[in-house]
Formats: structure tokens, sequence, C-alpha cells
């Protein structure tokens, strides 16, 4: 089992990490020959978030070499925070005491214990030469186990609603979240998304007007079949959950929502441009399935 | 004298809009420690009352020209009698309760209603805060930090940052009270329905002026300053007041022994489990800028709830601080409004007072 790259594009991989870390505090990691998936699909997670992502090899990687008896891939459990720590001390910032020159990943062997290592080579202001290294402690998964792994499966969605910057939302979500714990989330194919608390004290309910419903692929065979653009469709989640989900402001560009009523809500964090995405964190969210709402 | 027969075709009792709802959340802000207040509406304006433990009152006086647009319409009876009619005008208003974090929240629900103090402090007066007080602001960063050097900027009304504007309306007993809310055309708008509650009866606390033993006017930054010095494992705070010595009297004694003055005009005492600490104010017009004293006077309040007064005394310019013969306390900060004072003529400064009883185990 061989791996080893060079992170080429640190501080995109430290914002996805950031993302992540929130909502888990151990997550996997496959590495294929041309993807890197990151999953988060722990039951213990609060409202049953999961996150399956997938993120192109040459977005962040160069040098990326990979062989394993498993049609070479490689699927790992790592702990999010030293991941994030290990990448915090490989990205350049203005107080950071070196300049980083090449961040180098590998998997090793130390003690018996298999370890993702981090290899920094930077330059000091002085121009001094600086090696900084991490080992984070992995748990290489067995490929049966990697077999059990599998994306919840979802009907098709009812809709389908590009949200606006996520920075925003989370600031109204934020304001919202001690006043209730869940949220709706209701939008029609006609660019309305809504998202509504009902409580016993207060009805809050904001609604933007103009998002962009993108075009699926699959169009009604007659038209008289089209839904009402007007109909709303509605799934009511947790709102401490989807509040998780809205941490990865820090890397969106562009996130499409999926609502599939009563069921779940799904959405795609783009990485990057949609058109030439460099990968894509999937957030699923379930339902809560509430008669009263 | 056509009455509207439907009730739908009735205005609502109260309409009132903000373009910019920093001020009005700000003030609610100023006497948000007690989550259940009750909102008076009168033609003049709001009223937002809040108490403690049957001891402290707050209210925050918000007048209707704070107010873009503002329409009381009265629920009550209309007065028959014309003697009453002065009598009517008081008793005319319409109250109810709301939960006051609750409506604080959906005006901040942009993150553009800011942080109270930075926004309405003139530049004239020290900037202060607490690093706790920013919390609202933390989503957004930048924007909440440009808003404190803002100056001159809340004058003109310019400045491309963006503000909440509000519509506010309350159609009547038993309806809630509703908040549109908008931040601009193209952006998202917020509908907020807040559940009201028929209004308890509060705690009379009346000052009587003819009663009046100390009555202190300065700058809210001097009052300030020494609460916010003060640790909150104090339990007790002693304001103490001396008639000021005469004027030959002072000056002479004065230069005799400047230090040892063992009358202080006005001190305040607090003490708590781990110590005690005393703080006199000079003798010195600029500080104190009225005082009047008839006795010696040495009341005791609970330092819990003074100090819940500090967060309006952080917006606040100047504070009227009046004692009466039985101890009673009450504290008005004025609020100066981010309104330019010529355009609009007779705009009113809003202001906040507490009333507070003495502690009973001193006298």
């Amino acid at each position: 089992m061989r791996f080893r790259a060079s992170i080429e594009n640190v501080p995109t991989f430290f914002k996805i990490i950031q993302s992540i870390e929130k909502l888990q505090k151990k997550c996997i990691i496959k590495f294929t020959e041309t993807n890197m998936h990151i999953i988060c699909n722990s039951d213990a997670n609060e409202g049953g978030i999961q996150v399956w992502s997938q993120i192109k090899v040459e977005s962040l990687f160069v040098g990326y070499r990979i062989q394993s008896n498993a049609a070479n891939e490689i699927t790992m459990a790592i702990t999010s925070e030293a991941l994030l720590g290990a990448l915090k001390s490989a990205s350049s910032s203005a107080t950071s005491a070196y300049e980083t020159e090449e961040v180098i990943m590998k998997l090793a062997k130390k003690n018996g214990q298999a370890v993702l290592t981090f290899e920094i080579n930077g330059l000091t202001r002085v121009g001094r030469k600086v090696r900084v290294s991490h080992d984070v402690k992995i748990e290489v998964m067995r490929p049966a186990d990697v077999a059990r792994l599998s994306e919840p499966l979802c009907p098709e969605p009812d809709l389908h609603i590009l949200l606006p910057p996520l920075q925003k939302l989370r600031t109204i979500v934020d304001r919202l979240r001690p006043m209730s714990d869940i949220l709706a989330i209701r939008a029609n194919n006609n660019g309305c998304l809504r998202l509504s608390i009902n409580t016993e004290s207060v009805k809050v309910d904001t609604e933007w007007k103009d998002c962009t419903n993108p075009k699926t692929q699959n169009i009604p065979e007659d038209p008289e079949d089209a839904p009402d653009p007007d109909q709303l469709f509605t799934v009511l989640v947790s709102l401490r959950s989807f509040l998780k989900f809205l941490n990865s402001h820090v890397v969106s560009t562009t996130t499409i929502a999926c609502i599939c009523q009563n069921h779940c809500m799904i959405l795609y964090v783009y990485i990057g441009d949609v058109a030439d995405a460099g990968g894509v964190l999937t957030f699923y969210i379930p339902a809560i399935i509430d008669d009263e709402f | 004298m056509s009455q509207p027969i439907e009730d739908e075709e009735l205005p609502p009792v109260l309409k009132a809009s903000v373009h910019d709802v920093r001020y009005f959340a700000a003030l609610l802000r100023g006497v948000n420690f007690i989550n259940r207040a009750t909102i008076t509406v009168t033609e003049r304006g709001l009223t937002i009352t809040v108490e403690e433990a049957r001891t402290l009152l707050g209210t925050a006086f918000i007048f209707s020209d704070v107010f873009d647009e503002y329409c009381y319409r009265s629920e009550n009876p209309p007065v028959v009698a014309s003697q009453d009619s002065q009598d009517s005008e008081i008793v005319d208003n319409t109250a109810f309760e709301v939960p006051l974090n609750t409506l604080i929240e959906c005006l901040n629900i942009f993150g553009t209603a800011g942080s109270t103090s930075a926004n309405v402090t003139t530049s004239k007066f020290k900037k202060w805060k607490k690093a706790g007080d920013d919390s609202d602001n933390d989503d957004d960063g930048g924007r909440g930090r440009s808003a404190g050097g803002r100056g001159i900027d809340s004058y003109f009304g310019g400045g491309s940052e963006k503000r909440t504007g509000m519509r506010l309306t309350y159609a009547g007993a038993g309806y809630p009270l509703t908040l549109l809310l908008a931040e601009d055309a193209t952006g998202p708008t917020t509908t907020c329905e807040i559940t009201t509650f028929d209004p308890e009866p509060h705690l009379e606390l009346d000052f009587d002026n003819s009663k009046m033993v100390l009555k202190i006017i300065l700058k809210s930054s001097w009052l300030r300053d020494a609460l916010s010095e003060l640790d909150p494992s104090f339990d007790k705070l002693t304001f103490i007041g001396n008639p000021p010595p005469d004027a030959e009297a002072t000056t002479s004694r004065q230069k005799q022994r400047p230090r040892d003055n063992e009358k202080p005009m006005l001190r305040i005492q607090a003490a708590g489990t781990f110590g005690s600490t005393e703080m006199d104010y000079p003798n010195d017009r600029d500080v104190l800028e009225t005082f009047e004293c008839t006795r010696s006077v040495r009341f005791s309040y609970r330092f819990a709830h003074i100090s819940r007064a500090l967060r309006a005394l952080q917006s606040s310019t100047k504070t009227s601080l009046r004692i009466d013969e039985e101890g009673l306390l009450s504290l008005q900060f004025l609020m100066p409004s981010p309104k330019p004072k010529g355009a609009g003529g007779t705009s009113t400064d809003a202001f906040i007072e507490f009333r507070c009883l003495a502690l009973d185990d001193e006298f």
C-alpha cells in the first residue's frame, strides 16, 4: 500500500476540512486514483446529517501516487481535528513564522501505527529552511468494511434551487436558533425560497424571490404534465443540522438545494466554479416529520 | 362619525415604520434584561416596561418621531364627556406583552440592526464597548466593526452599508405583533408574527419630586465607567450623598485639606463577599452638572439590579440620578437620536428609565 502526494492547494483543502470538522469528530477519507472522497455518515450525528463528497485529485494535489491491493483505493478513518491542525500549520498566513514551499502528504507506519504524515517545507523571513512534520493517526479500513459504506438512497428530488450566498443564510438562521429547533424550507420552481419557523411564541418567515432554478435533465414529455411552477415543496429539518451545513460557507461558491418532500434535503456545495468544479460536497439532511407544523 | 362596520376594515391599532431599525433596536436592548415586556401604545409613542423581582422597573420611552410613520387607532370607546378629555389622554392606551428577546432577534435577522453603543453615541464621547457586546455582529465581522466608526455618516444618512427597514403592525388584542423586515428591494423579506399576551399589572413605583432628597445630572460616561469597574461578585451598591458645603467654606477647607474630605458629595460604595470598594465624585461642575441634595443620604441597592442599567448606559449621553426620602432610585438615561436635529425639527430624544427600591437592611 503506497500513497504519496504533494498538496498544492492548501487553503481549499483546509476550508473543506474546516467545514467537515464542525460536523463530526472522525471522518472517513477514501482516496482513489482520480478522486478524494470525504464521508461523514455517523449515526451519532445530531439530526442524522451526512456528507458524501467527491473532490478531483488534480484540484488539490500534484505528484499524486496511489497503490493498493483494493483496486488502488485506500480508505481511512481520521480525526478531523488533527487533520485540520496539520493543514493549519501547512497554510501560510500573515501570522505564521514561515512561508510554506511544499507540503507532502504520505502514508507511513510508525511504531506499528498507520499514520498520515504531513511534511511541510518552509522558508523563514530571513531565508532559513524549516521542516515541520505532523503525523496524524489513521485507521486503514478493510475493503469489506468499505464495501458496506453506502450513500443514502433518495427519491428523485421534487425541486432544485440555487441558494443565496450561504454567509447571508447563516446570519438569518443563526438568529432563528434560539427560537426554534425545527426549520421549514419551502421552495418552488419559480425562484421562490422561504425559510420559516413556527412556534408558540413566534412565526418567522424569510422569503427570497429571485433565486434560480437550475435546469434538470428530465424534462417531462408532455407539457401538460409539467407541475405548477408556483407549487411550494416543503421539507422540515433540524435547525442545528442546517446550521452545521451552513458552516460550509467558507468553501462554497455555488450551492444547489434539492427538496425531496417529506424525505430529505440534499445540498450540493460546489468547490470552485460549477462549470469547472474541482469537487462537490453533498450534504444529506433527513426530514423531520411533524404533522403539527 | 361614520364607524366602519366590519372588523376587517378597521385600520390596525398600531402601524409604524422606520427605514433603519438600529435606534429602535438599541432602545429595546436597553431594557432587555427580562424576557417578558409590556408594550404600551399611545398617541405619543411606545413605552416598553420590564420588571424584575418586584423591585426593579425598566422603561424605555420611544416617542412617535423615532419612526418614519406612526399611526395609533384607539380600541377604547371614545370618551363622551368633554371634561374628562384630559384624563382620557392619559388613560387612552393599548397594552400587550411580548417576548422582548424574540422581538430583538427578529429585528436583527439580517445582522444589520447593529450593536447598541457605537451607533448612537456621537463621536464626542468615548466609545466604550465590551468584547461581549459585539457578539451579535461576529458573523459579519467587518460590517459590524465598521458600523462603530461611522460617526458622521449616520448624520447624512449616507454610506453604502445595508440597513434593516421595518414595518410594524398590531391589529389589536388577540392578534400577533407583525413585523415586515427587509434590507433592500432586491434582498429577502422577512415576516415575523410575534404572539402577544394580555398585559399583567406592573409594580407601581411613582417618583414624587416633592420627596426628592438627591438629584444629580451627569454625563453618562462618568457613571458608566464607575459601574463597569465593579466586579459582578459585589452584591450591594450604596449611594451616599451629602449636601455641598457652603461655597466659602469649601474653598477655604479645600485649600487646607484638599484630600481629606470626610463628607463626600457623592460616593458609590460597593460591597461583596471578597471585599469592598469606594468611588468618590469630585465637586466639580464638569463632572456633576447638577447636584441638589437636601440632607445626608445613604441608600443601598442590589448590585445585580443596578448593573442591569449598564447596557442602556452604554448608549446614552446624559444621566439623571434621583433618590427620594424612602430610597426609591430613579435613573434616567438620555438616548441620543441619530436623526439630524435641524431637519426633523421637533425630534425628541428617547430615554430609558430604571426605578429601583432600596434594600431594607440599612437606613
